[in-house]
């Protein structure tokens, strides 16, 4: 599956691994519903004979109790690993950008480099070099926001009085959208922003006179 | 049938003795009635909402009426109808399913109804107010909701009605336990009550242990807004965080307390419908509990992505949830394995409610996954799970106890081919509604906007899902319908008409004041079949 970023990828694998696990459980399910539904169906009138009144079966409620519980083991398995991965920090980003939300827009603020402002009908843009580790310290200076790039599978809460950092690994060049993804007010629809990922070259030349 | 219709009283039905009465059954009614009532203006804002998303740039209203639409909406729905609902249904049926006259404490009970009443018509005055009600979510999430932002009387409105909801849903919970610990008849053991019975004490505990967080948060939010605190503002060391928790350490226990009372439901209609006995009633109850134990160790899996709490440990708590909603899942379908199942009408929505709120279980045990949820979180696809479990799952197993208790209630059925219909227009418009809403959310649309790009199949997407919420009000439409033509319909129905297990069946439709002259003799946790199958007693 082709994803945007190293950590999209963990993010991805994880999806899929709930996604076909979840849709096998449900057709299992489902289907066992319909059947004994369909199946034992009433065709006779209510005076019939009862069917059997058994009430219980031990060794059957056993089994799907352990089942399930050892199948939730292994799916936390691999959620955890999957989210160590995407969680893990490296100790030298190359590129280290301040995020910070507010009502109604974001601040990208580059270490040792420009600052990124925009507006609802020009949304900001955060440029990130390809191939490099960039780290995102994020905060917010009113209420809270939620900084949400959909093409990453990523988000993370911007909440004030609070600074969170993770970093993004971009493994491919292109143009995506992000937006708000808490609600903090009437035009938290229109607080969106552009993610630019570009080549180790244009983002050194773009940090240099970045108004193109 | 005699001496019970000399129990009858003259016919009381003039106002004054509503508003005074302390009788259970007329207080369920009043209480499944009013939550019936805030359920069809919370289904009109739904409406509103989706005729807004029908197309990207919509103008259908503005962003300050959205806010409040999504915002009066998810708090009727959660706090004035689909926990009420499941909190009147008790009412009137406990005292029925354990054989007692009435609650334990009723006139505690008629105080919890009228604070519930008026709480709800508390928040909703905030819309007469002059900048409308409170805008900001059923979660209310502080800093948004401090007096800097929301200025509004519509918010402090809103923090008092729910307010008095919550108490008034502390005290009806103490009614519950009482009721079922002290005043069960000579025969009704604790293992010999209903499940229904069983799930309302499970529920009682978790309301025992959720509210008053939600009590608290509300209280400090109050004190914060007027009385100069800073709990959760950070400006003078305040957290947002603390909000969340004490926000979610009620708010994930009460999707169980929204839950548990259907599981309830469900576990008494299948069986009856199937001609059988429960099948693993023990295993139910142990399973009831133990949703309600978990469930007050995952709240913080609605905080994954602020990055401030322990994500790995909420994940797998959130997890092992799933192993004892299987197990109520397997017993449900054991009941109808080799049964003789009749689609009746509340067979049906059971139906659809096991097929919906597989669904949203599913989903579930995804999002509470974090890596999932990183992506899954305040987006339409969490829009998706939810209404899962609680309109698929939840709103139909409503519809279910309506049309299986109405009888019980007013002493005639409700029209079952008019319930037929009721039941394909919701299924049908509800899964057009919601399906596509995971979708919309994997493309990125936020929950809690007003307005959207017309960007991947977004446009497509909330189109089918708003004619899908037309379909919905059709269903509801042809229940209301279905109200008007039974309530001309004379035939009695007697006491039993289907054949049910539990004690409520055993006294007359609609039961008399104090409940019965006489009962059955108890012996398992369906006597009223025990007496209608002398033979196949267990001690016989």
């Amino acid at each position: 599956m082709a994803t945007a970023t190293a950590q999209a990828s963990l993010l991805a694998a994880n999806w899929m691994l709930f996604a076909y696990v979840g849709l096998a459980v449900a057709l299992v399910v489902w289907g066992l519903i319909l059947f004994a539904a369909l199946r034992w169906r009433r065709r006779e009138s209510s005076s019939a004979p009862l069917p059997p009144q058994f009430r219980n079966n031990f060794a059957l409620e056993i089994g799907w109790t352990v089942l399930p519980l050892a199948l939730v083991c292994v799916l936390f398995v691999y959620t955890y690993r999957a989210e160590a991965g995407v969680e893990a920090l490296v100790p030298d980003p190359s590129v280290t950008v301040a995020v910070n939300g507010y009502r109604w827009g974001w601040t990208f603020s580059y270490r040792d480099g420009p600052t990124v402002h925009g507006s609802f009908a020009n949304p900001p843009e955060l440029v990130l070099p390809r191939g490099e580790t960039s780290r995102i310290v994020l905060t917010s200076s009113d209420v809270n926001h939620s900084f949400w790039i959909p093409a990453f599978l990523f988000k993370r809460d911007a909440i004030p009085g609070r600074v969170t950092a993770f970093d993004i690994d971009p493994t491919t060049t292109g143009s995506y959208t992000g937006h708000c993804a808490e609600f903090c007010g009437y035009d938290h629809a229109l607080m969106g922003f552009r993610v630019k990922v570009v080549t180790p070259g244009e983002f050194g030349r773009w940090l240099k006179s970045p108004a193109t | 049938m005699s001496a019970q219709a000399a129990l009858q009283p003259a016919a009381r039905a003039d106002l004054l003795s509503w508003l005074t009465t302390t009788d259970h059954k007329r207080i369920g009614i009043l209480y499944l009635t009013t939550s019936l009532v805030y359920f069809g203006v919370a289904g009109l804002l739904a409406v509103a909402i989706r005729t807004q998303l029908s197309r990207p740039a919509n103008t259908f209203v503005n962003a300050h009426t959205y806010a409040q639409l999504f915002t009066l909406h998810g708090t009727a729905m959660i706090f004035l109808f689909v926990a009420p609902f499941a909190l009147g249904l008790a009412n009137f049926l406990l005292p029925l399913q354990i054989g007692a006259p009435d609650m334990a404490f009723p006139r505690l009970n008629a105080t919890s109804y009228w604070l519930f009443l008026f709480g709800g018509l508390i928040v909703f005055s905030g819309s007469a107010t002059s900048e409308g009600a409170a805008a900001n979510g059923w979660t209310s999430y502080a800093p948004l909701s401090e007096i800097k932002i929301s200025t509004g009387l519509g918010e402090d409105l809103w923090i008092v009605g729910v307010f008095l909801v919550s108490v008034a849903t502390i005290l009806t919970a103490i009614n519950f336990v009482t009721t079922v610990f002290v005043y069960r008849a000579p025969g009704m053991t604790m293992w010999r009550i209903p499940i229904f019975t069983w799930e309302m004490v499970a529920t009682s505990l978790l309301i025992f242990m959720a509210f008053p967080a939600l009590a608290a948060d509300l209280l400090l939010l109050f004190v914060d807004r007027h009385l100069g605190g800073h709990a959760f503002d950070p400006a003078y060391g305040g957290s947002p965080i603390l909000y969340q928790h004490l926000f979610w350490f009620f708010g994930h226990p009460e999707v169980y307390v929204m839950i548990l009372p259907y599981f309830g439901v469900i576990s008494e209609i299948i069986p009856v419908f199937s001609r059988k006995p429960i099948f693993g009633y023990t295993g139910l109850v142990l399973a009831a509990f133990a949703i309600a134990g978990l469930s007050m160790g995952v709240w913080a899996h609605h905080m994954f992505t602020t990055g401030a709490v322990d994500d790995p440990f909420f994940s797998f708590m959130s997890f092992l949830i799933a192993v004892p909603t299987g197990v109520k899942f397997f017993n449900w379908i054991g009941t109808m394995w080799r049964g003789s199942i009749s689609f009746a009408t509340p067979m049906l929505f059971s139906l659809g409610f096991l097929l919906n709120f597989l669904l949203g279980g599913i989903t579930g045990v995804m999002v509470a996954s974090p890596p999932i949820d990183f992506q899954a979180h305040q987006s339409y696809f969490i829009v998706a799970h939810m209404h899962y479990v609680l309109g698929g799952g939840s709103l139909f197993a409503i519809f279910a106890a309506l049309f299986f208790w109405w009888p019980k209630m007013f002493g005639r059925k409700l029209n079952e081919r008019l319930g037929k219909l009721c039941f394909w227009l919701l299924f049908i418009g509800f899964n057009i509604t919601f399906l596509p809403m995971h979708v919309m959310g994997l493309e990125g649309m936020p929950r809690r906007v007003f307005t959207y790009p017309d960007t991947g199949h977004l446009a497509l997407l909330n189109a089918i899902a708003t004619s899908g919420s037309y379909v919905m009000v059709a269903g509801v439409l042809v229940f209301a319908w279905n109200v008007v033509v039974s309530a001309f319909d004379r035939e009695p129905v007697g006491p039993d008409p289907w054949h049910a297990n539990s004690l409520e069946w055993a006294t007359s439709s609609p039961p008399p004041e104090y409940n019965f002259d006489r009962l059955p003799p108890i012996r398992s946790e369906r006597p009223v079949f025990d007496a209608r199958h002398p033979e196949l007693r267990p001690d016989a």
